[in-house]
């Protein structure tokens, strides 16, 4: 085959590529029923979203670093973001051992010195749903799972919580262990974040949660 | 004899990745379950199905390593912190690895980090020696000894032989060797632009250790819902890509991945083009059968001695050489290296 041959046929393939890459990029919601308009988690240390993308290889290694499994790939039907890691607390929520820094190979998940610096998002408690803020209980099941117990959650009357935004750090072991169980995963303390999804819907490989 | 050993070597390599490809996901799961203190009760629960074999012996290999034991009351119990420590030490697979503390990431995956991100991390740097100085000696060995791909491409060519004797001639068509290298460039392009590694979704390394990933965990997160025989849930539809490239090298094209488009090995080639260790043919000694030419999975003419980057040193035209006139030798090329040595095997060949 000539050279010119050649050089056509990396040009086809290299505009099918960006073809199908520009297809990659549409879409902008998150899987039904799980953290629909809570923004994206990624592991702690996880540079801002666009550098995060073009640094990640798609590697799997802090999915097999991390010592609670939270951390869980995304499939190909999550488009750019196929392959890259997030944390899902309905499914299982970081315990801020921060292995994942240190398995990361390009620094795309820095590595952290103390599990305080981490800001993967942060908790909001929904006072309609929450037994203890609506008075139909007494509870602290998020006080007692809070890693920083004391600084990122406060109790108040009828250990209702208080989160405090500057020690929080978005780990989500509060929203895995709220006893609130609404339809659709809905829990009355939830994790938030201001990373947007860049990726197609769905497409992360977990199980559905129960 | 000595050269069938080579071959055994190889695959036994070959295998060892392919193993270890299954395997690091399943004991980064039996680490989840130590940390999360479910191990022995998952062990007692899941006793009787794959799964809980899976974890009894990777209990046992943990806990027959040094220091993976400790005595507690009399009786021998698993150190906990200790056995950790081992399941943290293994992480990823051939497209970045880290086994016990030495961190390995193919030199395709650190080119596009790079080119995407605009900034070159020092983790990087250092993850990056290894194979960096492995492929400068050795050439492109990563594809012979190490590639699952290039496993699972070896024994599908060997159903053209089939297809020969069905008397359904596969084609052989041929492209252009430098395909891979502008495909490489125009990769590393599409990447700075979309400041995105791209070839993480299509590079079939990349590709087989996101898959192996996602099949194991989806067969322990199946044993944790009740399902004992979810097996291939946890695959998705890249693994067609990967069958996609064996029907078509079968029909079509034999080993047209590897030799034409694979812009990982381009990109070891590259590295590689001065390595000092290469096949060199004794001339006196050639009886010209041309067995090498048959055998060489990339498509090289060993006879005319002139290897070039795309020559991964897999050995099996010495294995294949009727009359022990190619050895490996340490030293320089004598000739000037063709881009690829395209010139050569194309007119031989045809």
């Amino acid at each position: 085959m000539s050279r010119s041959v050649s050089v056509a046929f990396s040009v086809v393939v290299g505009g099918a590529a960006l073809a199908g890459f520009g297809s990659l990029r549409r879409g902008n919601e998150a899987p039904a029923g799980m953290r629909r308009g809570l923004g994206l988690l990624r592991p702690p240390g996880s540079l801002d979203e666009p550098g995060f993308l073009a640094r990640c290889i798609r590697c799997t290694r802090c999915a097999d670093a991390c010592e609670t499994g939270a951390i869980r790939l995304f499939g190909p039907e999550a488009g750019s973001s196929q392959g890259t890691p997030g944390i899902f607390p309905l499914v299982r929520a970081c315990n801020l051992c921060l292995a994942c820094g240190d398995a990361c190979p390009t620094g795309a998940i820095e590595p952290l010195e103390k599990k305080e610096d981490a800001r993967m998002g942060l908790a909001v408690v929904d006072k309609r749903l929450c037994v203890s803020h609506a008075g139909t209980g007494v509870c602290g099941a998020c006080f007692t799972a809070c890693p920083l117990r004391g600084k990122a959650i406060t109790q108040g009357i009828r250990n209702a919580p208080e989160i405090h935004a500057d020690h929080c750090t978005g780990c989500g072991l509060c929203e895995e262990f709220c006893i609130v169980d609404e339809r659709e995963g809905l829990r009355a303390i939830q994790v938030t974040s201001t990373r947007r999804w860049s990726g197609a819907s769905g497409g992360l490989r977990v199980r559905p949660c129960a | 004899m000595r050269v069938i050993k080579l071959q055994i070597a190889r695959r036994l390599v070959q295998m060892t990745a392919l193993a270890l490809l299954l395997a690091i996901p399943a004991v980064s799961r039996y680490g989840n379950y130590l940390a999360a203190r479910e191990l022995d009760q998952n062990i007692r629960k899941w006793d009787g199905t794959v799964q809980g074999r899976a974890l009894k012996a990777m209990d046992a290999t943990f806990r027959s390593l040094p220091k993976g034991e400790k005595e507690r009351a009399g009786e021998k119990v698993r150190d906990r912190k200790a056995v950790l420590s081992y399941t943290q030490s293994l992480r990823g697979g051939p497209w970045s690895v880290q086994l016990a503390g030495l961190s390995m990431t193919d030199p395709l995956a650190g080119a596009e980090s790079v080119v995407a991100g605009k900034k070159v991390a020092r983790v990087l740097v250092i993850s990056l020696i290894v194979p960096v100085l492995l492929t400068l000696v050795l050439g492109r060995v990563f594809c012979s000894w190490v590639c699952p791909m290039n496993l699972f491409l070896e024994i599908t060519d060997r159903l053209r032989g089939v297809l020969k004797l069905l008397e359904l001639p596969p084609l052989d068509i041929k492209f252009s060797r430098t395909t891979k290298y502008a495909l490489l460039f125009t990769g590393l392009v599409l990447a700075c632009i979309f400041a995105t590694p791209v070839f993480g979704y299509i590079y079939p390394p990349a590709i087989i250790s996101r898959e192996a990933h996602d099949l194991v965990f989806g067969i322990f997160d199946g044993a944790e819902d009740g399902h004992f025989n979810a097996w291939m849930s946890g695959l998705t539809w890249m693994s067609l890509l990967i069958l996609a490239i064996a029907l078509f090298e079968v029909t079509l094209s034999r080993r047209w991945w590897c030799r034409y488009i694979c812009p990982g090995g381009a990109l070891y080639g590259l590295i590689g083009v001065a390595r000092p260790a290469r096949v060199v043919l004794k001339k006196e000694k050639c009886t010209r059968c041309a067995a090498c030419v048959v055998v060489c999975p990339v498509g090289l003419n060993p006879m005319i001695n002139r290897m070039g980057m795309d020559c991964d040193n897999c050995g099996l035209c010495i294995s294949h050489c009727n009359d022990d006139a190619l050895a490996y030798r340490l030293g320089r090329a004598k000739q000037r290296e063709t881009v690829a040595g395209e010139t050569s095997t194309g007119r031989s060949a045809s």
